[in-house]
């Protein structure tokens, strides 16, 4: 994990976490907590850091919601981690929420008048 | 924003309730092997970033967060923090029950009773003056009722004022009448048996929004003159008489000399319009009147976007018809619009309706300060309790646990300890609703649809509030004061300056409690033996031998009978001679005789004394107090006393010339003498009745006096109230009762009697046909009920104050264990140890009694044993203060055996 100024880091928004991880999942297949974190600390080129107050509860919910799955599995190293893997419910909530997204990112644009 | 539908969140909320409830969530060994695997590889990750092992780590740590508030973070989202610290509450409070179980056992006993009875009243005024109809906007149903301000009761309806009102009131709807009548029943040639039909409009079931469950329902035409006779019957009658037979429309039954074809079977849950399981059209060309409710009512539905209020106006204008019935002088009948079921409850005034809601409300409302002297006793013994616990919580507060935590365990507990005992309270008052349900079966009375005897969600909820109110008081105050010195967190509060004490408020508290005590024990006594004396020592014959049963004139008596009250009276005298002599006839039979109420369920009526003429006790005039000159009184006639082998016990019985005429000679009872007359001679004293307040006679008019003539023994036996008995002239009362005794193995003469009585001429309706036992165990289970409320909330009370008294010792003894080593390894001598000890509980004792005895004495002066239900206990007041300061005293034991035996090296050792 990178080290980067307080400043520089951006919060999450509440709710958006959820989406991420739901999103990260569906790209990349079934990850661990850390690589989890490590994925959006990439995308957001350091901007967004998750720490594990905030990605673990995260993930915990929605492991009770029912949109993500998860199991313990061996690592590439042999190590014993918990895997976690988006579900079918999981896939339809996020295709809404990016529906809802885009939508409200249209309508932001056009507020601020972009083009 | 979350993401997720409303499913989804549910999904997640269950799994951490399930997580809470049942501890079935990921270990914390779970969460951590999770935790410090994300550690490790953040460890890597900085590791072949160039990073040294320990940097890398230190790093690892600081970036990513810390594991401690991770996993606290987990635990916190894998359940419901608050919902497991609540159910932890409750496991310690039931243990808390369990060790202190004697304080458990009364403080519980008492709550019980004092929640019981709040839900047992309130559910009675739910069911008995209830007005819901359980029926499709059944607030909409409406009676119109006419009042006799002058008998001050509500009266017929003529025919033709319902056709006015029918055709004529906009703001009403579906406006239908009914009135009950009797018939004789046969189906298919069988036995006849007498029934109650409801002969009622096509608008009655509109009205009740009930569709048949087979076939169809009464309709307008029906009503037509010329229409053939149809009844429609009820689930039950269709299962008894017809076995459910599914083609039974078309079939006939005979009511009377008329064969009516069944045209439908009503659902097994409709009554309407009272509990009625018949039903013939209300003829357009009826004859007669309709019968005051409840025998008979104008009903309808207020039309839509009118009110109550827009209906009373428009009846009000319509009015009445001009009745030549009616005297001339009399004041004009008033004309209510009412709540459907307001209609049946009794003769109210009307002005009286509205405050009827208001006064059920404020008796639920005092019985409810019930409570708080049960609950105050509790609070002062859990605070004792509490300052015994004073390490616990100062360990508890030290490790981090805030004030309003603690407070909140500890109201936790009590909360408990009151739903304990509101379940108790609500299992007791559904048991006993449901032997008043079979009482009442057994009897055959049949209640009104919309009554349901049976537990209520707001009965529920009631009794939920008050256990509420009772954790309140019983566990919040005590907490709060026993926490005070917590203010500051840590150990510091557990110095001895600091632990609570049993100061001056609690012990004024204490002493209330003795003294309340004190107090209550000889009222409840005599109140108890008010109650119960005449149930526990029987009635003094054998009254499962009587029969009693209820007579009146026929409904369908012949119309000029209804007009004509003379004619009425003769017709009615001739009818009961006739049926006297056929049951004298019947081998088995002695008696029979006939009553205006069966004896033990007389009316009470208060009387004046002419003193002017007493014949003085010790030379005083007689001076009975107000609640002494309440007595019952009985109309009897020839062969009443032999009956009851009650032979005069002085004077004389009636005359026969007594019974012919009005006459001014009345024989009374036993305890009428004792109680009213104080032990008087009778014989020759005279006395009258007093005028009803509300009589709206003409006050010059003077009431007759009455000269006793005999005295003859109580019937029955020890009874509260004395009677007075007046000859009955036949015929001369609406309503008689018929009594007889009838020989071992014919008590099976109830429905031949109403046989006998239905081919009387005119024909004489037979009801409440019971034994005369049972008629006294229904009055009976009442006291029995009330009389073990009373003791068992006495006893409580009692135990309470004796547990308060032994809590004050308990703490003493404790407070005061370094002096009381001291004084031993001084050489004190066991007596002079008991006496300091002792001291001061004995003045807590004393000071309770005195206030108790001088409360006692003033309760007696102002409110005697006979006002309030209560009898005369000689000696009622000494042997109750004796007893409370012998349990007291008892109480005292065990503390002060305590203290005798200290070993004075370890309280010095332990400090105080």
């Amino acid at each position: 994990m990178s080290n980067r100024k307080e400043g520089a880091r951006t919060q999450f928004l509440r709710g958006t976490l959820d989406i991420m991880i739901l999103r990260s999942l569906e790209a990349l297949g079934p990850l661990h907590g850390y690589a989890i974190a490590a994925r959006l600390e990439q995308v957001s080129r350091g901007a967004l850091v998750a720490n594990m107050g905030t990605l673990y509860p995260g993930l915990m919910r929605l492991e009770q919601r029912g949109l993500i799955s998860a199991t313990w599995d061996v690592t590439e190293n042999s190590r014993n981690a918990r895997y976690y893997e988006i579900t079918a419910a999981g896939r339809r909530a996020l295709a809404s929420e990016k529906k809802e997204w885009d939508r409200m990112v249209a309508i932001m644009h056009a507020l601020f008048g972009d083009a | 924003m979350r993401v997720g539908d409303l499913s989804a969140l549910l999904r997640e909320w269950m799994h951490r309730l399930i997580g809470t409830m049942l501890r079935r969530r990921r270990s914390d060994g779970d969460l951590a092997r999770e935790i410090a695997f994300h550690i490790e590889q953040a460890e890597l990750h900085l590791r072949s970033r160039g990073h040294s092992a320990r940097e890398a780590r230190r790093l690892a740590r600081a970036l990513s967060g810390s594991s401690d508030a991770a996993i606290e973070a987990l635990r916190m989202q894998g359940g419901v923090p608050w919902v497991g610290m609540f159910t932890l509450d409750v496991t310690l409070g039931l243990r808390m029950l369990r060790k202190y179980w004697g304080l458990s056992l009364v403080g519980g006993l008492a709550l019980a009773v004092v929640i019981g009875i709040c839900t047992g009243v309130f559910l009675y005024f739910n069911v008995f003056w209830s007005t819901a109809l359980p029926i499709e906007d059944g607030d909409r149903v409406v009676a119109l009722q006419t009042w006799d301000a002058s008998a001050q009761r509500r009266s017929e309806t003529s025919l033709d004022d319902f056709d006015r009102w029918r055709v004529g009131m906009e703001s009403l709807e579906d406006v239908g009448a009914f009135r009950t009548v009797e018939r004789n029943l046969s189906v298919d040639g069988g036995a006849g048996e007498r029934v109650a039909v409801a002969e009622m409009s096509a608008a009655g079931f509109r009205v009740a929004r009930a569709a048949p469950l087979i076939g169809r329902s009464i309709v307008a035409d029906d009503e037509r003159p010329s229409a053939p006779p149809v009844v429609v019957i009820g689930y039950h009658e269709w299962q008894r008489r017809f076995d459910s037979d599914p083609n039974v429309l078309g079939r006939s039954l005979r009511l009377d000399d008329s064969f009516h074809t069944i045209v439908g079977v009503m659902p097994a849950a409709f009554g309407f319009p009272i509990n009625h399981r018949l039903w013939i059209p209300l003829r357009a060309d009826a004859e007669g009147r309709l019968s005051a409710p409840p025998l008979g009512s104008v009903f309808a539905r207020l039309a839509p976007g009118f009110e109550l209020e827009n209906a009373q106006a428009e009846l009000t204008a319509m009015g009445l018809l001009p009745d030549d019935m009616r005297a001339q002088d009399a004041p004009p009948p008033r004309l209510l619009v009412l709540p459907y079921a307001q209609n049946f409850i009794d003769d109210i005034e009307p002005d009286q309706y509205g405050s009827r809601a208001s006064t059920a409300s404020m008796v639920v409302l005092l019985m409810s300060l019930l409570l708080v002297p049960p609950a105050l006793n509790i609070a002062v013994l859990v605070y004792a309790r509490t300052t015994t616990r004073q390490e616990e919580i100062a360990v508890r507060s030290a490790l981090g646990a805030s004030r309003r935590r603690i407070v909140l365990q500890l109201f936790v507990e009590m909360l408990v300890l009151s739903a304990v005992a509101a379940v108790v309270a609500l299992a007791g008052v559904w048991l006993i609703a449901r032997y008043v349900e079979g009482l009442l079966v057994r009897q055959l009375v049949e209640l009104p649809f919309w009554m349901d005897v049976g537990m209520s969600a707001e009965a529920i909820l009631l009794a939920a509030a008050l256990a509420l109110l009772a954790a309140l008081l019983m566990g919040l105050m005590p907490a709060l004061r026993a926490t005070r010195q917590f203010a500051r967190p840590g150990l510091s509060g557990l110095t001895s300056r600091n632990r609570a004490r049993l100061g001056a408020f609690w012990t004024a508290l204490i002493v209330a409690q003795v003294g309340f005590s004190f107090a209550m024990l000889p009222v409840a006594m005599e109140m108890a033996w008010g109650t119960l004396r005449a149930h526990l020592l029987g009635p003094g014959f054998p009254s499962d031998e009587y029969l009693s049963a209820q007579l009146s004139l026929d409904t369908d008596a012949p119309a000029q009978l209804a007009e004509d009250p003379t004619a009425q009276a003769v017709a009615f005298a001739r009818a009961q001679e006739e049926l006297l002599g056929r049951v004298r006839a019947i081998p088995g039979v002695i008696g029979p005789t006939l009553v205006s109420a069966v004896p033990g369920a007389a009316p009470l009526a208060g009387v004046e004394l002419e003193t002017n003429a007493a014949l003085p006790t010790d030379g005083e005039p007689i001076q009975a107090a107000w609640w002494n000159r309440v007595t019952r009184t009985l109309h009897v006639d020839a062969a009443f006393f032999e009956t009851f082998a009650a032979r005069p016990l002085a004077g004389r019985g009636f005359t026969s010339d007594e019974f012919s005429a009005p006459s001014r000679s009345i024989v009374v009872s036993q305890r009428f003498v004792e109680r009213t007359l104080q032990g008087a001679s009778p014989l020759g004293l005279r006395l009258r009745y007093a005028r009803p307040r509300s009589s709206a006679e003409d006050e010059s008019i003077e009431q007759p006096w009455y000269e006793i003539v005999g005295v003859v023994p109580d019937i029955p036996a020890h009874p509260y109230d004395g009677t007075v008995y007046h000859p009955l002239a036949q015929g001369s009362v609406q309503t008689a009762s018929i009594v007889m005794r009838l020989v071992p193995g014919t008590q099976a003469f109830g429905n031949r009697l109403a046989e006998m009585a239905a081919t009387t001429t005119p024909p004489l309706r037979v009801s409440e046909v019971t034994t005369l036992d049972e008629l006294y165990s229904a009055q009976a289970f009442g006291n029995y009920v009330g009389g073990f409320a009373l003791v068992a909330g006495t006893l409580s009370v009692l135990l309470l104050a004796a547990a308060g008294t032994y809590a004050l010792m308990s703490f003493t003894v404790n407070d005061r264990r370094r002096e009381i080593g001291v004084r031993v390894a001084l050489g004190a001598t066991k007596a002079r140890l008991l006496g300091g000890v002792l001291k001061r509980a004995l003045r807590q004792i004393l000071a309770g009694a005195a206030v108790g005895v001088a409360v006692a004495l003033f309760i007696e002066n102002q409110l005697p044993a006979g006002s309030n239900g209560g009898l005369d206990i000689p000696g009622a007041l000494p042997i109750g203060a004796l007893f409370m300061i012998l349990v007291a005293l008892l109480a005292t034991l065990g503390p002060a055996r305590r203290a005798l035996r200290l070993d004075p090296n370890e309280a010095l050792r332990d400090g105080g």
